[in-house]
């Protein structure tokens, strides 16, 4: 196993009245496995990633339950061990490509970040495994991308940029927190079968969350589906698309829009 | 050896256009005018047209002539050439201030904005305790402290310069901190103190630069008024705030004098805020 998440619960306290986002979630993701989490907005999808990532806010919440991940407690170790482990064994990429890059840097250097901040690795090591990422998810001249800046690529190239810098490191797993969502639909497709592509090529588990039921269901092993900060059901993902047992599933799938010819 | 040429002129191009999208005619007077005072101070640290210490009581408060274009002081020393030395030991000061001002400034901003929480509170109320008080004044109780002296001032003023950087420093943080790339990098597990100075600090650069110009102004005004009271540069140097002073003796007599060191110091004033309005306004537009 190579994440077990037990009994999370966060619970946000900065308000006066103490908000609880995810309720007892239980979560385990095998090596080079892919999983999906859907829901509606408010879900706790989000909420779960950044748990997993290390990445919720320090004050004014309370987290308990435990994240194993390499015989360490992500929620709880101290933030020394959870730096060596983000963005090197964990990676994820952001929902929004036209923020997600710093303005003032070039491409390559921020490709290379997480190789300069876990390795040892000489300047052109470094430079030939960018180059090599940005080829992976299927950048054309990867070299010319490596010298430019972002607000010289458009939101696609950007989000495979995102996708290059999380892979770079070879991560065991990378969370993919509704990247598609801020991409049109064609791009939408070709972005995830990269990351199928990304998944079946150097083993990466895949943490997909989205809201679109139909991409989760043509790339992930497993569904989960939230509601409320609650896990409402989960299972392979045939026997969720064909066989759902809770009724709220069975109406998420009931809404994906099907493609039948319309009488005008 | 193709690529690196390339390569080459893809910057060179982008530099070009750089210059030709920029053309604020507030940035343009001011980077004449801060070239101007700059190869001003430059030849003056070379050759000056007298020696700036070398009295001559045949020309005791000489008028403006070819032989001495600002005329003389008091003691018969050629004012163009006390000016030149004096704008030097003046821009000098300013950005030995202005230096230690701004280091100070962003080490203190970017942990108040970035961290945030107990250390932004124990800082900040630092910082405005230290505000509260005018900079000359404080300046004043430094140079109390430690004595008068061209690295005294310097040192005295940068301290006193210390607060207002900081938080401009810390407003551009915390309105950093909440960015996407910023997430990304905590995510990757980049050192605090690596997102503050390597993905942070580029991002900040230009609202630093139009503040520090306009601190840098606020130095040499600074400055001027401390050597004005006396607690400033020593006699003999030359400085522009100590020559105002002793031209105050002849305002009447000899106008000449106040007006050439006063207008020297209006023009230095006047260059680096066009510069740093211009680079301002450019940053928004």
């Amino acid at each position: 196993m190579l994440l077990e998440m037990k009994h999370l619960n966060i619970e946000f306290h900065n308000r006066t009245i103490p908000e609880t986002v995810v309720h007892d979630l239980n979560l385990a993701i095998k090596e080079g496995e892919m999983i999906g989490i859907v829901g509606e907005s408010g879900s706790g999808k989000t909420m779960t990633a950044l748990a997993i990532a290390g990445l919720l806010p320090r004050h004014g919440m309370q987290k308990s339950g435990e994240i194993q991940f390499q015989n360490t407690d992500l929620l709880h170790c101290d933030r020394k061990k959870l730096r060596s482990i983000q963005g090197k064994d964990i990676t994820m990429v952001f929902q929004e490509p036209m923020t997600s890059l710093n303005p003032v840097k070039k491409i390559g250097w921020q490709v290379e970040e997480c190789l300069r901040v876990h390795t040892d690795l000489t300047k052109s090591e470094r430079y030939q495994k960018a180059v090599t990422a940005l080829a992976d998810v299927e950048l054309k001249e990867p070299e010319k991308i490596y010298h430019m800046y972002p607000h010289q690529l458009s939101g696609g190239m950007r989000q495979r940029v995102m996708i290059a810098a999380a892979i770079v490191s070879n991560p065991q797993l990378l969370i993919a927190d509704e990247i598609t969502t801020a991409l049109d639909v064609t791009i939408q497709a070709q972005i995830v079968k990269l990351l199928k592509k990304i998944n079946k090529l150097q083993n990466t588990a895949i943490l997909f969350i989205s809201h679109d039921l139909s991409l989760v269901g043509r790339i992930c092993d497993r569904v989960i589906v939230m509601k409320d900060g609650y896990m409402v059901e989960e299972g392979p993902t045939d026997q969720i698309y064909l066989h759902a047992k809770e009724e709220y599933t069975k109406k998420l799938i009931a809404a994906i829009p099907k493609c039948e010819k319309i009488q005008l | 050896m193709k690529q690196f040429f390339k390569q080459n002129h893809k910057t060179d191009n982008s530099i070009r256009q750089m210059l030709r999208k920029r053309k604020s005619p507030m940035l343009i007077t001011g980077i004449v005018m801060t070239s101007i005072v700059l190869l001003f101070v430059l030849i003056g640290l070379i050759v000056t047209p007298y020696d700036s210490e070398a009295m001559d009581a045949t020309s005791k408060l000489a008028g403006v002539s070819w032989k001495h274009l600002m005329g003389c002081d008091n003691f018969g020393r050629d004012i163009l050439s006390r000016v030149m030395k004096g704008s030097a030991t003046t821009l000098f000061i300013a950005m030995g201030t202005v230096l230690i001002g701004i280091a100070f400034g962003i080490v203190i901003g970017a942990i108040a904005g970035y961290f945030g929480g107990l250390a932004d509170e124990v800082l900040m109320r630092m910082n405005d305790a230290a505000l509260a008080f005018p900079s000359i004044l404080l300046a004043l109780v430094l140079i109390s402290l430690f004595g008068t002296g061209r690295y005294n001032i310097i040192l005295a003023l940068g301290i006193a310069f210390v607060p207002s950087f900081a938080r401009i420093v810390r407003s551009e943080f915390i309105k950093q901190r909440e960015m996407d790339y910023i997430r990304q990098a905590e995510l990757i597990g980049v050192h605090p103190f690596r997102i503050m100075f390597v993905h942070m600090l580029p991002n900040s650069a230009r609202v630093l630069v139009s503040s520090l110009l306009i601190g840098f102004n606020n130095a040499v005004l600074a400055e001027a008024g401390l050597s004005f009271l006396g607690i400033g540069v020593q006699p003999p140097d030359a400085s522009l705030g100590r020559m105002l002073s002793e031209a105050q003796a002849y305002l009447f007599s000899r106008p000449g004098y106040a007006l050439c060191v006063g207008g020297t110091l209006i023009f230095i004033v006047l260059g680096f805020s066009f510069l740093g309005e211009g680079i301002s306004e450019d940053a928004k537009g």
